[in-house]
């Protein structure tokens, strides 16, 4: 939302609206006036905030280190000693969980910002100059969208798979090359729609009446205009590749040990789920609370966003 | 290079129960090691199968899954007894020899193949002629290595990925081998042998049908063997049907009609269908119900675990793979800094034994603490040990492990103990599959250390040491080379009195401890499960059904 202040009054937006009178309210002020009074959305930013944190120092949650194993103590359920028990190797679970939010974190932030840089790019190329480029990233774009995600993942993590010398940053980096190479399509074709949307309005034609630059025109014209549906569907991808990374490392592809990761945890859970569940329970709720969190908050942003549902 | 892949996934059938009831103590004993005696005669039962690697072909088959088919099949010379252990003549009328290297061979009448020709011992030297040449390239062809004339039957081209190409070796058949008349042969090796007779249990040394030669690859999709049972259809990932020979002369046929390999992809499926009555017996109980013994609870009073000849051992890569481990001084530390008791509590919920030296307890000649203070926990003295050897050089300790089977867990158990005696960092490696594994290791690349495992293919100290432990043997993947060692082994071998021999090769295991080229982790049990149907389940010390005991209720 830092593009609050360019943005520009959009037609829509600017008229009023349902007896909403205010003067000089743009999309983005409106959409935040409504933000603030959505408990979702405080929830769902908490929530984030807490695992961002997590992620940034784990240091702050807890002083046990996640590869000190007590073999003796294995598969001890939760108690003072160690919060959420310990698993199978006899490592705290608590102590893995908080460490291994910073690999989710990591690999979802950063395939979300990739695949929306690339979708962005390719979005306003195609929609806005129209003509054979459009058709080129439509094409493209056709072509990613006929391979799966998760098995895209799962062919491409097992033709290059890690090994124990591999830094702990080439691993997460190919996990978000991979997710990012499958999930621009889907952004690229949203703001290609939203820009084809957006072009025909009158302040775009105005400003390409006084000479503005195309590039200038898409930068404070076309994608402050465009952006919103971007927004709201990244923030719900951002959800959807911890999972897929969870996924991956689960079945042993994506993250490898000595890594720690919740997909890694959940994995190597399985064995234990019938006698000792706990094993299993904490890493898969901390993922499934940083899905939903991430899965409200978009939500919530798309109920700001789109004036229809107001 | 029998036994080093999955956990104990090998072999085929044989067994050696005498000394367990007295030698493996612990675990649930001998009371368990069966259920009940008797059923009736008849009826059909279906057992956990998988699938076979190779087709059905007796010298090419190394693995469990199909060398549990070829064992109902199969008759060979020699039955291994499930109940005492003892090597029974089977096809054999008797095994004659006075010097250990020449052997006379004579062979009952009135055998038959399921394709109604009679067993000859023409059949016998000519399977082991095909077995032994290297175009053929059969699995355990490496087995009539100490037979006469088998070095001139190998190929030795140039092409560095098969050295069969382009070459045709001096000889086709083994020069040791001379069929008499139809019922007699003899065999002479290269070097004595004192335990032949006991080899020639094994699965290799099976007769093969004279229509096997004309067609080797549809034999092995429908093999013929002289054994108790014979196959009926094999459909592909789905089941393996046998039903009985009628025309089974030996000793050792089974009272059941039918018995069918229905072929899984997984454990906890078999198990299930165990549990539910849809399958009858499974060889296999997955981690996931030993836990807490869980099994125990799933499938009341239809269970048994029993030591197998198998050994876990973790080997040092060869000295000039990796000099970091040279020092035996470094690898005596590295011993005594895993905690094995507790491993194979919480790892293996104590269906492992910790191992006191490198011969299995399950066969004969077999002496405990061969490996003595170096194979117990210690942390203190690991940790003085190695100070005295002037501390690890290579930075961290490694030890590798094929990822395709379930050895993780152990693994960084293993290396989680060492980490925190000998404050040393250590890392568990895993090499992506079974093949890529051990290719790295026949190719000195893999450094550090590695996983290896033994089972054995027949029972005898002999088998847990020459091929391991020998100069240039086949699977000595440490490549462990002592004069004293390989002295003792030729002695040993030469020995006429098994007594003898045994203690020679028992001098022998001793030398071990002082070199340690592979440390002992621990000896392998099988844990079954079976339907409310069956009766008279037997472990054999490979872990596998004996399905002359096996019947209906």
């Amino acid at each position: 939302m830092t593009e609050a202040s360019t943005i520009a009054v959009s037609a829509e937006a600017g008229q009023p609206v349902g007896g909403q009178a205010d003067e000089g309210r743009s999309l983005a002020s409106d959409a935040w006036r409504q933000l603030k009074g959505n408990p979702i959305f405080w929830v769902s930013v908490s929530l984030i905030t807490l695992f961002v944190v997590m992620a940034l120092v784990p240091q702050l949650f807890t002083n046990v280190d996640p590869g000190a194993a007590v073999l003796k103590e294995a598969r001890a359920e939760p108690g003072a000693d160690a919060w959420f028990g310990r698993d199978i190797q006899g490592y705290d679970i608590y102590s893995r969980t908080v460490y291994g939010a910073r690999a989710s974190i990591l690999v979802g932030v950063f395939s979300t910002l990739a695949t929306v840089v690339i979708g962005l790019v390719m979005g306003v190329l195609a929609g806005y100059y129209g003509g054979f480029l459009d058709t080129l990233v439509s094409r493209v774009t056709d072509i990613f969208f006929a391979i799966p995600l998760l098995l895209g993942g799962i062919l491409f993590m097992s033709t290059f798979p890690n090994d124990q010398n591999t830094p702990y940053l080439v691993v997460v980096g190919k996990v978000v090359l991979v997710l990012s190479v499958f999930g621009w399509p889907s952004i690229a074709r949203l703001m290609r729609s939203s820009v084809l949307q957006v072009k025909p309005n009158d302040y775009v034609q105005a400003a390409r009446a006084l000479g503005a630059s195309p590039w200038r025109i898409i930068r404070s014209h076309v994608m402050p205009n465009a952006l919103a549906p971007v927004i709201v569907v990244s923030t719900i991808n951002l959800g959807v590749f911890i999972t897929a990374e969870a996924t991956l490392s689960f079945l042993g592809i994506g993250l490898t040990p000595p890594a720690v990761s919740w997909g890694v945890a959940i994995s190597d859970a399985l064995v234990a789920v019938r006698t000792y569940p706990h094993i299993l329970l904490f890493p898969s709720l901390f993922l499934s609370l940083a899905v939903l969190a991430f899965i409200m908050l978009g939500d919530a942003v798309r109920d700001a966003f789109d004036p229809k549902s107001r | 290079m029998r036994g080093l892949t999955r956990t104990v996934t090998m072999v085929a059938g044989i067994s050696t129960v005498a000394l367990l009831a007295a030698a493996c103590g612990g675990g649930s004993g001998d009371k368990a090691t069966s259920s009940s005696a008797g059923g009736k005669a008849g009826g059909a039962v279906t057992v956990r199968g998988c699938n076979p690697q190779n087709p059905l072909i007796p010298s090419n088959t190394t693995e469990t899954c199909g060398g549990n088919v070829l064992d109902a099949i199969t008759a060979k010379l020699v039955h291994y007894n499930p109940e005492t252990g003892a090597p029974e003549n089977d096809i054999a009328d008797k095994i004659d020899t006075t010097d250990n290297q020449n052997f006379t061979v004579t062979i009952k009448k009135g055998y038959k193949f399921q394709d109604g020709t009679e067993v000859k011992a023409k059949n016998f030297v000519d399977a082991w002629n095909y077995a032994a040449y290297g175009p053929n390239a059969q699995s355990s062809g490496y087995f009539m290595e100490p037979i006469e004339g088998f070095g001139d039957m190998q190929c030795a081209g140039t092409d560095a990925e098969d050295p069969c190409k382009g070459f045709t070796p001096k000889a086709k058949t083994l020069t040791g081998l001379a069929v008499k008349d139809d019922y007699t042969f003899t065999i002479k090796t290269t070097e004595k042998v004192s335990n032949m007779p006991v080899r020639l249990g094994y699965s290799a040394f099976s007769p093969l049908p004279d229509t096997f030669f004309s067609d080797p690859k549809a034999y092995g999709e429908k093999p013929v063997g002289a054994g108790p049972y014979k196959l009926d259809s094999w459909t592909k990932n789905t089941e393996i049907k046998l039903s009985k020979f009628a025309d089974y002369s030996g000793k050792f046929g089974g009272k059941l009609d039918a018995i069918t390999f229905k072929i899984y992809q997984d454990a906890d499926a078999a198990y299930t269908d165990v549990q539910a009555n849809n399958l009858d017996v499974t060889d296999e109980v997955p981690s996931s119900a030993m836990i807490d013994d869980k099994y125990k609870t799933d499938l009341p009073d239809r269970n048994a675990q029993k030591a197998v000849g198998v050994i876990q051992t973790i080997t040092f890569a060869p000295v000039k793979v990796d000099p970091n481990y040279a020092d035996p001084k470094i690898r005596q530390a590295i011993s005594m800094a895993i905690d094995r008791p507790t491993i194979i509590k919480q790892i293996f919920n104590n269906t492992r034994q910790p191992a006191t030296g490198w011969v299995s307890p399950v066969v004969d000649g077999y002496k405990a603490n061969a490996c003595g203070e170096y194979c117990t926990f210690d942390a203190a003295k690991a940790k003085a040990k190695l100070d005295e050897a002037g501390g690890f050089k290579g930075g961290k300790m490694t030890i590798a492990y094929n990822a395709d089977a379930s050895h993780k867990a152990w693994v960084e158990a293993t290396c989680n103990s060492i980490k925190g005696a000998l404050g040393v960092d250590c890392v568990a490696t895993p090499v992506v599959d079974f093949s890529t594994f051990r290719g790295n290791i026949a190719a000195g690349k893999q450094k550090g250390m590695f996983r290896t495992g033994w089972q054995m293919d027949y029972p005898s100290i002999e088998n847990f040491l020459a091929p391991i432990f020998k100069t240039g043997a086949s699977s000595n993947d440490g490549k462990y080379s002592n004069p004293e060692f390989d002295k003792l082994l030729t002695e040993a071998a030469a020995s006429t009195d098994a007594a003898q021999a045994n203690q020679k090769y028992q001098e022998a295991e001793a030398l071990l401890a002082n070199d340690m080229p592979a440390i002992p982790m621990w000896y392998s049990t099988a844990t079954f499960g079976w339907s409310d149907k069956v009766t008279g389940v037997k472990i054999t010390a490979f872990g596998t059904i004996d399905f002359s005991s096996l019947a209906l209720k």
